[in-house]
């Protein structure tokens, strides 16, 4: 499992990003969405998911604002910005070309 | 338990920097927390349990601040560590240097039979050397790291840096002030052996007092004009 996680942690920005493609969301949400569509298989740690985060913004790849809600804690909102969706295409296509160079190699 | 979720978070989040940006995002952090826990109770996990897997979800903190660590264990530069351990050396060396002062005075007047009192003398010698080595530990004490002003910009960050920056400053006035008890000790003690006028001569700490005070308002003065 640690060395799974190792492996899927090094492309946190891009889960990242590509879960934020869909749609705007918060920090918890895209967590959920992430064991979602892992069938629980992968959970991001927060301290990884935050940090990820800030990476992100510096890099300009997404941005924040605060939520509106009217009951409860106000959430920051990350989206998506033009360079995000760059920096997510070029990401993929780097996956797979390892990916198929180590399914090559792994046989 | 969501309090002790919380509490948990003001642990983790002991280290962080004093900044806005860190106490945003610990709120956030927190909240994702009690978010995840809310639902794990709503799905039948018993409290404890959810408390648990919420705790261990959190992961490593110190990642979200990679400054922190510049700033913390002391981290002064290179040079200013060297600097620093220079000057408590030094200090240590005079220290003993003053006691043997006193013991070589001491001794001097008992072997010579010198008509007059010499241990006094040795004791404000013993004094005096001692003034610069209690003037260099103080100011070592007081090199603080130069706060980073990476990616900080608000207001109250600038606000921050400025008393950061006065760091150097507030290193000197602490200095003075030792300086100047130090100098009143040994004048007291000068003056008092030398007029044996004991009863009067106390008044010198209330110089002191008077003279600290002045240094501070002057350096105040000179704070103001330059931060307007």
């Amino acid at each position: 499992m640690s060395i799974t996680s190792d492996i899927i942690r090094g492309h946190t920005e891009a889960i990242i990003l590509s879960s934020l493609l869909e749609q705007d969301s918060y920090g918890y949400q895209i967590n959920k969405d992430i064991m979602k569509k892992t069938n629980n298989a992968y959970e991001l740690k927060e301290a990884t998911l935050y940090s990820a985060f800030r990476r992100l913004e510096q890099a300009g790849c997404i941005r924040t604002y605060w939520g509106d809600e009217t009951v409860g804690a106000r959430r920051r909102y990350y989206a998506i910005t033009e360079d995000g969706r760059k920096a997510y295409q070029g990401y993929k296509q780097e996956w797979q070309e390892a990916k198929e160079i180590i399914d090559k190699l792994l046989k | 338990m969501k309090e002790k979720i919380r509490q948990h978070f003001n642990e983790i989040f002991a280290d962080a920097p004093r900044t806005r940006k860190a106490l945003d995002l610990k709120q956030e952090m927190m909240q994702s927390a009690i978010d995840k826990y809310d639902d794990m109770v709503a799905d039948g996990y018993s409290e404890e349990d959810a408390y648990q897997s919420v705790i261990a979800s959190i992961g490593d903190v110190t990642e979200l601040f990679p400054e922190v660590e510049e700033k913390n264990l002391f981290m002064l530069s290179e040079k200013d560590r060297k600097k620093k351990a220079m000057l408590t050396a030094v200090s240590a060396g005079l220290y003993i240097f003053a006691g043997a002062v006193f013991i070589f005075f001491g001794m001097i007047s008992e072997i010579a039979h010198v008509p007059y009192e010499l241990t006094g003398l040795g004791l404000v010698c013993a004094l005096v050397i001692c003034i610069p080595p209690t003037v260099m530990l103080v100011y070592a004490a007081n090199m603080y790291p130069n706060y980073s002003k990476k990616e900080e910009q608000d207001m109250v960050e600038r606000l921050k840096e400025i008393k950061y920056s006065s760091n150097k400053e507030k290193a000197a006035r602490k200095t003075i002030n030792s300086l100047i008890w130090t100098v009143a000790l040994v004048l007291y003690f000068l003056i008092s052996f030398e007029t044996f006028d004991w009863h009067i001569t106390w008044i010198i700490f209330l110089i002191a007092a008077c003279v600290q005070q002045i240094v501070k308002l002057i350096f105040e003065l000179k704070t103001e004009e330059k931060h307007l």
